[in-house]
Parts: C-alpha cells; structure tokens; sequence
C-alpha cells in the first residue's frame, strides 16, 4: 500500500497531485567539492576582515555586498551564489539593522543552493552583547526557513584569535555543495596551533577508520574519505562481510571484520593498523559511525534493548577511545580527529527512542568533555547530527511518516549519506584543527530538535 | 650472497561453509572463489594489487572452467594482470596450492601469491553419455552434410541421459566410505570414539566461532556468516542416535562422524618474508616443509592412510619427532580417518612393516588436535579444505608464539597424503 | 588338419542364427575336425576403444589379450555352426579359458587367425571341448587361446572327467563393480556376440535365468584391467567361470601378487562366493 501511494506521488500526474496538495518538487542541491555558481558578495558589519581575508586565501573572487537603504532592496546583477556577512564586533542592538540592510537584497537574488554565512564572535561580554549574540542566531534560524530552492544559511562564531587559515576549512565548506544539507545552523571556530592548507584532496597518506562501514551512512563516510585521499579501513561487523569487502576493494583500503562491543576492539584496530602499514603508522581519524536502533516505547523496552543500544552506541566508542589514545602503534596519531555521529533524537528526543536518544545525547556530551581534554594533543573531537537520511534504515519507515519527516525541514527534502559523509570529511581535513567539540546537524534545518 | 628466502603465511580468507544444495545452491565454483578473493583482497589492501602469481583449484570442475582460478582473479578485485594456475591433487588441492607458491617463493619466482581452493558439490558437472559426446565429435569431424548426419543418427534417446559424476574411487569402484569403513574395521575404530571426535569438532568450532577466532579469517557470502553445517549443540546421544551409513548394518560410520558434501572456497595470502615486512602485511606462520605420499588402494592398501607415510618421511627429514608439535590439524574426512592415522602412528608393527621405521613412530597429544575445530564440524568443500586448516592453524600459532611448530595432515582420494609443517614467525 | 580360409571375418548375425537351431543329429556328439582361418585382418580402432571403455582397460596401442580372443570369436560360431558339428553354440556353456599372449600385440597390426576344436571328452552334465584359437602376425605365434565349453547333455563316450574346482580362498574385495542393466548390450556391441541370453530377459528366462546374464569374457576383461597395469609384459592368464553375473548387479573384485604371478577373483560383493577366478603366470 504504502509502496502504491509513493508510486503515485513520483510518476507524472502523481506528481501534479503532489504538488496540489502542497508537496513541492524538491530542489536538487548543489553537492560534492563545488563552489556556487553565481557571484560570491562579502560585507564586514564592522570593520572585521576576516571574512574577506578567508575568502582570499579560498582563492574565492568576491564582490562588495549590496546594502538595502530604503522600500526596495536593490538588485544584484546576476543571481547571487553566496553572500559572506562578518558580523564580527557586534555589540550593540541598532548593528543588527546593518544585517538587515546586507540579507534583505542577497535573499532576493540568492541562486539555487544559494549560502549565506553569517560570521559572529564567539566570546562577547556585556548583556547587551550577549542578546546581540543570541539575536543572530535567531535571524540566522529565519532567513534558513525563508530561503528557497536549497538555498541554505549559517552562523559560525568564531573565538578570539581565530585566523583566516583557521577558518578556511570551515568557509570552503558552507560555500561548497558539501554542506547541501547543513541549514540554519551554528557552530564554533576557534584558532589551532597548525593548520594546513586547504586543499583539493586534504586527506592523503592519512589514514581513516570508519566503523559500520559496509552500508549506509559508513559506505558513504568511507568513499567521501577515500575520494579526499585517505587509506581506509573499513569496519564492520563479521556479518557485513561480503559488502564490506567490496566497498573496501573498490575504495582500496583494507577490511576489519570486527564486533565493536568486543573489550579489545580498540586493540584490534590499532593492531590491524600497525600490521597493514607499519608500526609507525598512525591513524588520522578514527570515525565512530557504527550504531543500531531498537526502538520500543519506554513502558515496552526491556533492559536488553537498552543495553544493547547503549553498548553499540555509546559505551564500544568509549572504550576503544581508551585504547587508540594511549599512544600504543596504530593508535590515534597526535593532531589526529575523533569523530561521533549524534542524532536529531539526542538532541531533541523522539518518541520510541529513549535507549537510542540516551545513547546519541550521550555521544554529545562525550563530543564536548573530550575536546577540551584532548586541544593539547591538537586532536578534535566533534559530531554530526543526522536528520532525515535517505537510507535503507529509514526507508522502511512506513510512507506517510516517512514522507512527514522527509518534508518537515526547510529544504523540503531528505538528506543524503554524503551530506553526513562531507560533514565528516570536514571535520577531517587537517585544515579543520580549529573546529573541536562542535555539534553540527545535518538536518536540513529539521523542526526536531530546534 | 642471497639471504635465505622463506614464505611466510600472511593471512587467510574463506567463505563459510555450507551444506552442498544450501544457501550456494546457485552459486558456483568460479563464484563461490571470487567471493573468497575479494574478501581477502579486502582485509590485506590487495584491491588492483598485481600479485605474483595465484594458484587454486576445484575437485569437482566443469571443463568450461580449465582456467578457473585465472577467471575467478579476472572477475575479482585484484590487478588482473595477476596471473594464475589451476591445480589439483583432490582433497589436497588447497595445501598442494600453499606448497606451490611456497616452492615458488623460496625458489625467488614469486614474493607474494595466493593459494586457493573451492569446490561446489551443488555445481557438480553433470556430463553427457559417452555415446552422446562420441557421436557428436563424430558429427563435428564429418565434413559432408550426409556423415554428419549419419553421425548424429546414431544418437538414442538413451544417449540423452546426463551422467552425475561418480564418487567412486575409479580403480575400485568403492566410494570414499566404503573404503573408509574397511579400515575403520581393520583398525577397530569403536564407534564411541568416533563421536567423541565429532562432538570435539563441533565444540571446537563453536567456542571458535563464539570467541572471534573467525572474524578475520572468514568473510560472509550470499547472507551466511557462519559454517553452516556446525552443530553447536550437538551431543553424545544425539550422535549415538544415528544410523551407520558405510559399514553395512554393522558399520560404526554414520553421518554425524563422516563429513558432508559442503559447498565452500578458502585462500591463503602467502609473501616472502622480507618482502611481507615490507609491505607492512602481518607474518604469521613460516612454511617449514612439506610432502606428498600415496598409497596402493589399489592393491587393497587403506585409501586414507596415506598422510601417515607423508608425516613419516617428513619427520625423517627434518629430524623431528611426532610430539615436537604445539598444534596438529587433521583433516577429519572421517572421524575415523583421524583415528586409524593416529592409530598406524601408534602401532610398531605398522610403523616397521609400512613406514619402513625401527619402531612407532609415536602418539600425539589430543589436547592439541585440531583445537579450532575440523571438517567434521566445518565442512568438507574439497580442495578448500587446505585453505581453510593452513589460515586457521598460521593465526593460532601466530597467538601461542614464535617458533610454535604445527603439523598439518590432509587425506586425499586415490589414496593420496599432502602434509606440511608450519612455524610462527 | 584341414584348413578352412575364410576371405573375412564371417558375420555373426546369420551364424548365430543357425547355431541357434538345434542339431537334429542323435546319437555321439560330433565337432567340426577342420580349422578355420583368416588372414591379413586389420583391427577396428574405433571398436577397439569402445571395447577398451565398455571393459575399463586404457585405451592404448598394445591391444590386451582378451581383445584378441573377441577377434577370434566370430571363427569359434562359424566352427560350432558348421553342419559337421552337432554342438550349437546356443544353450553350451564358457567354462573355462586360457590364453597366452606371446608378445604385446598393437592395434595396427595385421593378424592371421586360426581356431579348430578339439578334445571333445564326456562330462557328468554332458560333453566338453576346446576351441582353440591362435594368431600370428606373419609366421610369428602372437597369441594362443583355449576356450573351454561345457555342452549340457551331449553324449560322448567314456569316463566323465572331472574339472577340479578352481581353487579360491574368501578374501575383503578391494574393488566394487556396479554393473548396469544394458551392460550386455555394451559388449554385445563390443563384441560382437549377439547370444540373447546377455540382453534380453525372455531369452534369459528360455535357459533358466531370471534376467539376462554378463558375458563371462566381460567379467575375464574387466578383472583383467582391474590391475593391468602391474601385469607383466607376455603372460598367460587362465579363468574358470563359476556362476553368471545376473544384471544389473554388484559384483566385489580382489588380485593380489603370488610371487611373480597373480591371482584374483570377480566375487559376490561380500567376497564370499566366487563368479570368476583368475591366475596370471609371467
């Protein structure tokens, strides 16, 4: 039935039906290593040049942004690929109209997966700074649900001290089609003692394990890493088997059949590392991406569902952080990246999850106490947040629902593995020291979790 | 002057097992190999590697697969300019493969190949009637229209039966069993103790399986991820319960302590040892020596107990004895081939009369005896079987130590033994 | 003796066929005293290899010795058809069969082959003879063969003689023969001995048995390439038939070297009770 109805909605006149019924066509976004096509606009609210400086140092041509000073915004010339606002040295309430003046014209103009990204301190003192602070965010949050055709927008605070080569990484990557389903949101950038430049393919002779790597969001995780030149090393589970080999074979990386649960799943890898390429061989980034779901409402779910959520989720990715970080060979190499996936659920729950949302908030709060813990090591340590994701997983959600959570964001659409891969790969790129204990949904700004 | 060049075991990679007209019902030889290429190319990095040389073979083989193993690497993720060899020596095909590119690369023709065997006993060739593939080589020569069909003509519906392949030993007409039950009566193998070596298969297999012991050594194919035809909870009486199968209604051979027809393929990843390290790929085992022996069924010799004359001129050679072992690997074609091998070890007048030796050669410790399970409880995919024993035992000596010694037995039809010895490095 | 030429091989069918029609002849049994022979007989290759399969010998240059006792075979239905003879060859019985291979014998030679019949001697069941064969190649003695046929209830006078009974020690067959249903057709094509006793179940049932019968000269071959590749270069192999071979069926074979002789036996599967027994001296 539910496979009707969807048939339905995409064949022709169904999709006349759908569009009645207020389900548009969704954009296709702009993905992969690929700038905007129009124009990039940049405007410094007061003064703050970092925002062109990072541009220039992308290579990034861009133009004075339009300022709207009356009844009608002016126009851009040709539909605007990004506008750049550096809103650096905010203070004061009346500066937001400077805001104001720079995204009303670049909304109008703003070409199909369109960015806008807004940059903002991250340390501001005096009350009046801090609700200058806030507010951006809340205008950040509107203009990303009033932008249209996968155009998207985001906020980055950036700390103090934080340079044009610091910030580069996390530039390239809003303004490139790597960030498609990134929408509304915020995050932090900070200074790093060493930063590389960016670079086409930022991963090579760097090697990047992926847990859960044989299907879904991990396959994706682990092609996105191989494709920026990394060595993976694929793991998954011993029942993954045949698909973990051919995605490893195609990739060129090496297969570790491994239960993650296992007490010494850490050891395991670190030894599969050190006896594939050398003992002085280290890894660059170690990706926790394995994860189940047993979903049950909290009156039904028993104390194994729980455990075993837990256990996947949370506790092996604990335990195998112990082992990688204690220097042995294979381990984590020292400016070397953790990185956890979180959920929408974790952050704002979702009926029928509590073990997996318990797991996913927990993933948050590790992402957040361990990046400071490990800043002097120069190793990161974020997240992702996935939303809706096209996967096999929530493909056999039943239509209705699925087509409810598809559309419950402001891109209108689901997301794809890769968003959450090249998020990923962006916290990976060694130009990305300055970005730790961050968050970042790729949600497409979903409604949960707001 | 050249330092001494020895073949190292680098690692393993196997399908599981299963029943023949199982799960891999429709998969076949050349499938049922790639699959286990892929897999290994997958743990060592080998994806477009160009490797010196693989060698595998089947037991049972379609003749459209005369170049099997070259066609299996062709459709797998290796360089395919990888050249390959299709060997067979039954049973022993897949230790016969290992020996081959250990010859090879001790030799300085090869630093790093595969050893490989499959079999699919559910793709078992079924072939024409001799008159029918006669007569259509005749009406292949006929040059004329006429003879040709003349040829043809003498075709009968009769002719147009497929033919199973036969499972007999072709000199003598008995099955495997069958000769098998003779020395199983010769010897006075009980019945008891034939399924105690069972349910020590199956336990072993299982607290292998359960431990992890597989993890890297098996890759899942067509959704199993296990032997298929272990039996983990098998027991005793369940055992006593069957009914003899070879033996007559006296026989002590049943079901349970003989192996299965199994559908399967296994690789071994051997290197030369400098050129392994190199490589940054793990060296787990060396590959001591190694040697064949058959005896004369034929003239009413014990078809199986051919890998007992192997061990005793390999020992000779090596001036080793039979307890300078950490680990034996039997293979259990029966529960009872394992038994009457150890038993000829046992026995003097044996030893004297057949091996030619002052005296036994000796009796090895149970404990150490196919730890990680055996063929019993695996399977018996023909020439995989060497695969499967020569990975698993290079790991479990790799984990006991260096220079922990493991003794490996393989019987082989027509009354064929291939053994080897291998060290951890 | 006198010496009967023959321009060919005679065709069996036709001969069979008459040797197939009771002697209406009474009295003492009587037998051809003329030899017949032909000459210059090139062998079938293709026949041969069809023989060589149906038999289990490898296919090889060096023809082994039963192939050229089926060669002669056509001569013993002509003598045993003859209107000389009272014996019909339908209803006697192979008891017995001795050949001698002087040197290997290859396919491409051409052979000159004789048979006569001789020592017709009484038995309790009737009378026995021999028909002996020889072929040379040029004036060269190849082969000799001696084909000993009991004919139940012919009369010739004297004493019965007594066959002593092969001797056959119970021993574990080392090889297992399934023999299939159509396996007289097999040799009957092979062969050439159309007796419809070996393929046909009425004719079976018309001389006592409940189904059609193997050859014995299949049985004699098929031990014989059991170990044919241990038998010496020239040897003589002598078989007593003890009991048919009913088809299809399973039939146990053992040999065994006697010093530089062998002996052998085609067996119930058990190995109990002997079909056929052999022994080879170099």
């Amino acid at each position: 039935m539910a496979t009707m109805l969807e048939q339905l909605f995409y064949s022709g006149p169904g999709q006349a039906v759908a569009g009645k019924l207020g389900l548009p066509e969704p954009e296709t976004l702009r993905r992969g290593r690929v700038n905007p096509s129009g124009p990039v606009a940049v405007t410094s609210l007061t003064g703050s040049s970092l925002g062109s400086d990072t541009l220039a140092l992308l290579g990034v041509a861009a133009s004075a942004a339009l300022v709207d000073d009356g009844d009608e915004p002016p126009a851009y010339p040709a539909r605007l690929g990004a506008l750049v606002v550096d809103a650096r040295g905010l203070t004061l309430l009346p500066q937001l109209e400077g805001l104001r003046a720079a995204l009303r014209p670049a909304v109008k103009s703003m070409e199909p997966s369109g960015r806008i990204i807004v940059l903002a301190d991250d340390e501001v003192s005096g009350l009046e700074a801090h609700a200058v602070r806030q507010a951006l965010d809340g205008i950040n949050r509107t203009v990303g649900k009033e932008l249209r055709r996968g155009a998207t927008t985001n906020l980055i605070y950036v700390r103090p001290g934080t340079g044009a080569t610091d910030l580069a990484s996390t530039l390239s990557f809003l303004l490139q089609g790597r960030s498609a389903f990134v929408d509304g949101q915020s995050w932090t950038v900070g200074p790093a003692a060493a930063t590389s430049a960016v670079r086409e393919r930022p991963l090579t002779d760097r090697i990047v394990v992926v847990t859960g790597a044989a299907r879904g969001i991990g396959a994706q995780i682990a092609t996105v890493a191989a494709r920026d030149g990394a060595t993976v090393v694929c793991v998954d589970v011993p029942a993954g088997g045949e698909a973990l080999a051919a995605l490893t074979n195609q990739l060129g990386g090496t297969a570790l059949q491994l239960d993650i649960t296992a007490a010494d799943a850490g050891e395991r890898i670190a030894a599969q590392v050190a006896s594939r390429y050398g003992d002085d061989a280290r890894i660059h980034a170690m990706v926790h991406n394995a994860g189940i779901t047993r979903d049950k409402l909290l009156v039904n779910t028993d104390a194994a569902r729980w455990a075993a959520v837990v256990e996947v989720n949370l506790a092996a990715q604990l335990r195998m952080n112990v082992a990688l970080l204690d220097g042995r060979p294979g381990g984590l190499a020292d400016d070397g990246r953790l990185v956890s996936i979180a959920s929408t659920s974790g952050i704002a729950g979702n009926r029928g999850q509590a073990n997996y949302a318990a797991s996913k908030a927990g993933v948050v709060g590790l992402v957040r106490a361990l990046a400071p813990e490990l800043a002097g090591r120069g190793i990161t340590v974020n997240a992702v947040a996935p939303g809706f994701i096209e996967t096999e997983m929530t493909a056999k959600i039943p239509f209705v629902q699925r087509e409810v959570f598809r559309r419950t964001n402001s891109l209108g659409q689901g997301g794809n593995p890769i968003d959450v891969a090249e998020t990923i790969g962006y916290f990976l790129d060694p130009a990305s020291a300055g970005v730790t204990g961050q968050v970042v949904r790729v949600c497409g700004q979903n409604l949960v979790g707001a | 002057m050249n330092a001494p060049r020895s073949a190292v075991i680098v690692g393993g990679n196997r399908t599981p097992f299963v029943k023949a007209g199982g799960a891999y019902a429709e998969a076949s030889n050349l499938d049922l190999l790639t699959a286990a290429l892929d897999g290994l190319a997958a743990r060592f990095g080998l994806a477009g590697r160009q490797l010196d040389e693989v060698a595998g073979g089947a037991v049972l083989k379609h003749s459209a697969d005369f170049n099997l193993t070259r066609e299996a690497v062709l459709g797998s993720a290796l360089a395919p300019t990888t050249p390959a060899v299709d060997l067979q020596q039954a049973c022993g095909t897949g230790l016969e493969t290992v020996i081959y590119l250990h010859n090879k690369i001790s030799l300085g023709q090869a630093e790093v190949g595969i050893g490989a065997g499959v079999d699919s006993a559910s793709d078992a060739p079924i072939v024409v009637t001799n008159r029918l593939r006669r007569a259509i080589l005749a009406a292949n020569r006929a040059k004329t229209v006429p003879t040709r069909l003349a040829a043809l003509s003498a075709i009968r519906p009769a002719h147009l039966m497929p033919v199973a392949p036969q499972v007999v030993e072709p000199r003598t007409g008995l099955s495997m069993g069958e000769h098998q039950a003779a020395t199983t009566k010769r010897w006075g193998i009980t019945r008891q103790a034939q399924d105690e070596l069972a349910l020590a298969s199956h336990q072993h297999l299982a607290a292998a399986w359960a431990s992890g012991f597989f993890d890297d050594l098996v890759t899942g194919y067509l959704g199993v991820t296990r032997d298929g035809l272990l039996r983990a909870d098998t027991s005793r009486e369940k055992l006593a319960a069957l009914k003899p199968v070879f033996g007559g209604v006296d026989g002590t051979m049943t079901a349970g302590n003989s192996t299965a027809l199994t559908d399967g393929a296994a690789t071994v990843l051997l290197a030369e040892e400098g050129w392994a390290s190199a490589n940054g790929l793990p060296r787990l085992a060396r590959i001591v020596d190694a040697q064949v022996a058959a005896v004369d069924h034929t003239a009413g010799d014990d078809l199986l107990l051919a890998p007992a004359h192997a061990v005793a001129r390999l020992l000779a050679r090596q001036g080793m004895s039979l307890g300078d072992f950490e680990f034996y690997e039997l293979h259990e074609a029966f529960a009872s081939t394992v038994l009457a091998t150890m038993a000829a070890w046992e026995s003097a007048a044996y030893c004297r009369e057949s091996l030619g030796l002052p005296d036994a050669l000796g009796s090895i410790d149970r404990d150490r005896l196919n730890v990680n399970g055996s063929s019993l409880a695996a399977g018996h995919p023909f020439a995989a079987t060497g695969g499967r024993i020569v990975a698993s035992l290079a790991k479990q000596l790799h984990a006991h130590g260096s220079g922990a010694r493991g003794l490996v037995s393989i019987c082989a039809a027509g009354g064929q033994g291939v053994v080897a010895i291998l060290e951890a490095v | 003796m006198e010496i009967r030429e023959l321009a060919a091989m005679p065709a069996m069918g036709p001969l069979f066929a008459r040797a197939l029609v009771p002697s209406l002849r009474r009295g003492p049994a009587r037998v051809p005293e003329h030899a017949v022979r032909v000459a210059g007989l090139s062998q079938d290759r293709a026949r041969l290899a069809d023989y060589d399969r149906v038999c289990g010998f490898a296919i090889r240059d060096e023809v082994p010795p039963t192939w050229l006792h089926v060669l002669t075979f056509p001569l013993h239905v002509a003598l045993l058809s003859d209107p000389s003879s009272s014996v019909r060859l339908a209803g006697v019985v192979h008891v017995s069969n001795r050949m001698r291979l002087h040197r290997p014998v290859t396919a491409a030679e051409r052979l000159d082959a004789t048979v006569h019949i001789e020592g017709l001697r009484p038995h309790q069941r009737g009378a026995l003879f021999d028909l002996v064969g020889e072929i040379r190649v040029g004036d060269e003695l190849v082969w000799d063969g001696v084909s000993t046929y009991l004919a139940p209830g012919a009369v010739v006078p004297g004493e019965p003689v007594e066959v002593p009974k092969p001797e056959f020690t119970v021993s574990d067959p080392i090889a297992q023969w399934r023999l299939p249903a159509d396996l007289g057709k097999q040799y009957r094509r092979v062969s050439g001995d159309p007796n419809p006793i070996h393929t046909t179940v009425i004719a079976a049932k018309a001389f006592g048995f409940a189904r059609p019968i193997i050859h014995g000269m299949w049985t004699h071959a098929r031990l014989l390439a059991g170990f044919e590749a241990r038998l010496p270069h020239t040897y003589e192999v002598e078989v007593s038939f003890t009991k048919p071979i009913l088809l299809p069926g399973k039939v146990g074979a053992w040999w065994r070297p006697d010093g530089v002789n062998w002996a052998a036996a085609a067996t119930t599967p058990d190995g109990s009770k002997p079909y056929l027994v052999m022994a080879v001296r170099s």
